[in-house]
């Protein structure tokens, strides 16, 4: 364990945890937009920026990003001065340029002042930051689907040659994860379409109501060792249960070599 | 398209079979098609274990990459800062009237793509345009049309 | 044949200047990528062919030697004859029969091809009597341009290796790395960073595996030096990384050549196949407990690559997205392990440093800045080329000695260094000693070693406008500052050179710039907005020009600016009015003409034909 100091109060961290679920711990309300516990910290989103600094460094600072900075003992951590509260504002007026329509930016924004952008709009708004997740989670997941394609300013998210992606099993894992909702599907009947690709969903077999794709349920029973038939039955009473294994798959992923 | 491909094979075996050879596969199949045909990118997926996501993020992060077929003449032009000084930016303009596409595009039949590159170490002679792999310095915007066309 | 012992080295290198020497006199054709593309490789054949034809008996075919850049890309092609040091400029095909008969045959020299100095209009004939030369101390340029690149016997003999057989047999790993230590060499790329201090972080490491990778990624624009090294003496780069190695304890290396240098790459793994026959790569090298191999990464076109820790990813065939370095690469870098990875001009530093001492490296420049530093001279220079001087040289020196003033007898506006990473510089700073720290104080930086010279024709809104449209392009779009921060930024630029600026824009310019520098992820960002920043710091008044009076005083962007016929120069030969292709000149024969404004679309065609300089940019 190591004691850091953040905003002048004292906090026991694990050592060479990041700072950001430190932070998140201590209820400092402090914004992420890239940020999942799922998946690898990225750094892509700038707005949980941190001052650090230490005793010994003799006055030196440090701005960093507190979901990619480890804690160290003696760290003294600011969340809130003038110029991260600057920056902050200025990265939510550079979204708001993107995204200007965008309900979950438009909170964030206002909660630091910024009501409208104060920049040129972008040609074509919508309503993906790029934050990656979407493409993160699925290469969690272990299908590796969907990718950023180009990069820069015409970064997008999109499958592979911009056709129904051959990888894809439909669960959604993209779509629930995104913090904009920006990654549409629809659920209609027994019928799944994402990213311009249908998909059949089993049905239950006692409730008869859809479950999961065809293609997750094989997927999950081919490399997951999860029966079949498991996904047939999935009523109400072991939905949680469910939702455990589902969550587990990101840790079992780590260890399963691809 | 198919019969295009011939040459892949032989090209997927000259690199180990394993992800961290996927830019050297991909550099040998623009060279060799002077683009990335779709079904490339799926063979060159397969062999070497990588998602197609990924391959196609690849190959749209990189310059040297081109989803597109080039034309049957290639003018490339500099827009380094030494060129773009010396009036690089003149030069493309008039390539681009000229030719009427856009750097990046290819004229509709086929005859003509213009790239743009950022610098090819031929400061001394700027501004530079490069048609079909031949260096032409010291360009202007009178004689470029000559160069390009000629 | 294997080289197995340091001694057969030395052999190798007395032999080869033995059957080298037979010739008693050499044909030295620069090669670079410059005169190349001025047709050296034409003045290549026509001498082997003249040769040939001949079949003069004191001289075969061997004494034409191909030699990487000679730096004076100006004057290209050059053609040099050794030992004499006879400089010819501007030689073309045809001259090489004279250029045999009269200057290998006899001892005669030809005039014509002499380089005139415009000083005094005198013509040069020795090569280290050219004042482009005369300022200079190559170090890192010691063997381009006089050694044939392809042939690792030229570097043997010009004492190659030496360095390598000296710390295999006589020193240990951490006295390597105590004597790069001690010469206080810094990283060429750019950043400056200690080179001794990297390696004693790598090797400290608790690692099986360990990587050396050289960057010759040289993304600037702007910016051939590094090329020029791997063209010209691709030896010298593998010497420095072996050390490297050696020192380090790596086994496995690789060179990242940016994909604009075809040459380079060819070059490159000719000398790698030449070291593995030889027994310099492998196993055992010089019969030592030492092993490594190195092997080619292309680049495929993207700036950001020259960032570390996209550059790794770019290695292992991932696209070349930077990560966030709280932990440096030296310590985890490629695929996990700790690399070391060096710039080329860096790696060709260290055989010098171990076989002169690091003493003799520290009295070359000034404190903490020692040694040379290798530069891309280009712009609105009269020389332009390839240079290296100390550390510590002023810009005036390198811009009025090495290169001659401006071109046409123009007024110096400034100078760029650093590439888009860097800033420019006015004439105010003409006395700056150019070194690491005194750039950056000055808010530019070193960069990797590109120096545009800018005359009062150059815009610097527009140089601004041109960079961040440059990193626009090139940033990998991973967070936010960089990514929408520099597209805003070009945006504002772009509006201030159609004349539609406000001196509000320049305020909140300068505000999101510094936003940038300090939210973004990697370098690319982080220094992104300097060409911006220190334009602004440096030419404030231009920007004004741009925003108050709608006017660009160097004459540049389109909406600001008007062509006008000059009637007191104008001859009447109505050459413009063909070259125009939107018929917006007009007038009598002979009679000067005008330009209908509302027409004119500001192409150039009419300035760039007209023999008169008749036409005026206003």
């Amino acid at each position: 364990m190591v004691t850091l100091r953040i905003n002048g109060k004292l906090v026991r961290a694990k050592e060479g945890e990041m700072l950001l679920p430190v932070l998140q711990r201590e209820k400092i309300d402090i914004p992420s937009l890239c940020h999942h516990k799922a998946v690898e910290p990225y750094g892509g989103c700038r707005l949980c920026m941190v001052e650090i600094t230490k005793q010994e460094w003799s006055g030196r600072q440090n701005m960093v990003t507190s979901c990619l900075y480890p804690a160290e003992d003696g760290l003294i951590i600011q969340t809130h001065t003038t110029a991260l509260i600057e920056l902050r504002r200025t990265i939510l007026d550079l979204y708001l340029a993107r995204c200007p329509d965008t309900p979950e930016i438009q909170k964030l924004a206002a909660q630091y002042g910024v009501f409208q952008t104060s920049y040129e709009q972008v040609a074509k708004p919508d309503d993906c930051i790029l934050c990656g997740l979407c493409t993160r989670i699925c290469d969690r997941m272990g299908f590796g689907a969907i990718s950023a394609v180009n990069r820069g300013h015409k970064r997008e998210i999109a499958p592979p040659l911009k056709n129904a992606p051959p990888d894809c099993v439909g669960c959604l894992a993209c779509a629930l994860n995104c913090p904009t909702k920006h990654i549409q599907y629809t659920d209609c009947g027994f019928t799944r379409e994402i990213w311009g690709r249908k998909f059949e969903l089993l049905a239950d077999k006692q409730t008869g109501r859809p479950t999961i794709t065809r293609e997750f349920a094989d997927y999950l029973s081919t490399h997951r060792d999860i029966p079949r038939d498991y996904f047939e039955q999935n009523d109400e009473s072991h939905r949680k249960e469910t939702a455990l294994i589902l969550g587990k798959i990101a840790v079992w992923n780590r260890e399963v070599p691809q | 398209m198919t019969h295009k491909l011939d040459r892949l094979p032989e090209i997927l075996a000259r690199h180990p079979q394993e992800p961290s050879s996927l830019i050297m596969v991909l550099q040998d199949i623009q060279q060799e098609y002077h683009y990335l045909p779709c079904e490339a990118l799926q063979e060159t997926a397969r062999v070497l274990g990588v998602k197609l996501a990924k391959v196609f993020s690849v190959a749209t992060f990189y310059n040297a990459f081109g989803l597109n077929p080039k034309g049957e003449k290639v003018v490339r032009v500099c827009v380094g800062t030494a060129c773009h000084i010396r009036g690089g930016a003149l030069i493309k303009d008039q390539i681009e009237r000229q030719l009427g596409i856009q750097a990046g595009q290819t004229t509709k039949d086929g005859k003509f793509s213009i790239e743009v590159v950022a610098c090819v170490g031929a400061c001394a002679m700027a501004p530079v345009v490069i048609v079909d792999g031949k260096y032409h310095g010291e360009v202007s915007v009178g004689n470029v049309t000559r160069l390009v066309k000629g | 044949m294997k080289i197995l012992k340091t001694k057969q080295l030395e052999q190798l290198a007395e032999e080869y200047r033995k059957t080298a020497g037979r010739h008693k006199k050499t044909v030295t054709v620069c090669c670079g990528t410059g005169c190349l593309a001025k047709g050296a490789q034409k003045i290549v054949e026509a001498f082997e062919e003249y040769l040939d034809r001949c079949k003069v008996r004191d001289f075969t075919v061997e004494a034409v030697k191909k030699t990487g850049c000679h730096g004076f890309c100006e004057q290209g092609p050059l053609v040099v004859i050794e030992p004499q040091g006879t400089v010819y400029t501007r030689v073309k095909p045809k001259d090489a029969e004279s250029i045999i008969e009269q200057s290998i045959g006899h001892d005669a020299v030809i005039e014509r091809l002499l380089y005139t100095n415009p000083a005094d209009g005198r013509k040069i004939e020795k090569y280290a009597d050219i004042p482009f030369y005369a300022h200079q101390r190559r170090i890192a340029l010691r063997n381009v341009g006089k050694i044939a690149p392809d042939d690792i016997r030229e570097y043997i003999a010009a004492g190659g290796y030496q360095a390598l057989a000296k710390v295999l047999t006589k020193m240990t790993p951490d006295q390597v790395i105590e004597e790069i230590s001690k010469s206080e060499l810094r990283g060429r790329g750019g950043g400056g960073f200690l080179t001794g201090k990297k390696w004693r972080t790598c090797r400290n490491v608790d690692s099986d595996v360990r990587y050396v990778i050289c960057n010759g990624d040289e993304g600037d624009p702007g910016a051939f030096m590094d090329c020029s090294i791997m063209e010209g003496d691709p030896h010298a780069v593998l010497e420095g990384m072996m050390i490297c190695a050696f020192a380090v304890g790596a086994s496995e290396g690789y060179i990242y050549v940016r994909e604009e240098y075809p040459l380079a790459v060819i070059r490159l793994k000719k000398a790698i196949a030449d070291c593995e026959e030889y027994g310099l790569l492998g196993k055992s090298i010089l019969g030592a407990d030492f092993a490594f191999s190195i092997r080619i990464a292309r680049g495929a076109g993207a700036f950001v690559c020259g960032e570390s820790s996209a550059l790794m990813r770019s290695v292992a065939g991932e696209m070349g997205e930077p990560r966030a370095k709280y932990i440096h690469s030296v310590v985890k870098g490629l695929y996990d392990h700790p690399t070391v990875l060096n710039n080329v001009e860096t790696f060709v530093n260290v055989p010098v440093i171990i076989n002169n001492g690091a003493e003799w490296f520290t009295k070359i420049g000034v404190a903490k800045n020692s040694g040379t530093k290798a530069f891309s001279l280009v712009g609105k220079v009269r020389n332009t080329g390839l240079i290296e001087v100390a550390m510590g040289t002023t810009l005036r020196e390198i811009i009025y000695d090495i290169g001659g003033g401006i071109i046409d007898g123009r007024s110096f506006k400034g100078v760029q260094t650093g590439g888009p990473s860097g800033g420019c510089l006015p004439a105010a700073l003409l006395d700056l000693p150019v070194d690491f720290d005194s750039l950056t104080e000055a808010g530019s930086m070193m960069g990797s070693g590109g120096m545009i010279v800018m005359d009062d024709k150059t815009c610097m809104v527009d140089v601004a406008r041109y960079f961040l449209n440059f990193l626009v392009s090139e940033s990998c779009g991973k967070c936010v500052p960089c990514r929408e921060g520099l597209y805003q930024l070009h945006k504002m630029t772009v509006k201030i050179c159609e004349g539609r600026g406000t001196e509000e824009d320049l305020i909140k310019m300068e505000k999101l710039a510094n936003q940038i520098v300090a939210g973004s992820l990697c370098g690319l960002g982080k220094s992104g907005s300097k060409p911006l920043l220190s334009t602004l710091k440096y030419y404030r008044d231009e920007y004004l020009a741009h925003i108050r009076d709608r006017k660009c005083p160097a004459g540049v962007c389109k909406n600001l600016i008007t062509y006008r016929v000059n009637p007191d120069l104008c001859t009447g030969c109505m050459v413009c009015v063909k070259a125009c292709a939107y018929q917006a000149i007009a007038g009598r024969k002979k009679e000067p003409q005008v330009i209908k404004e509302d027409v004119c679309r500001k192409c150039g065609a009419c300035v760039a034909v007209c023999k008169f300089n008749a036409i005026d940019v206003l």
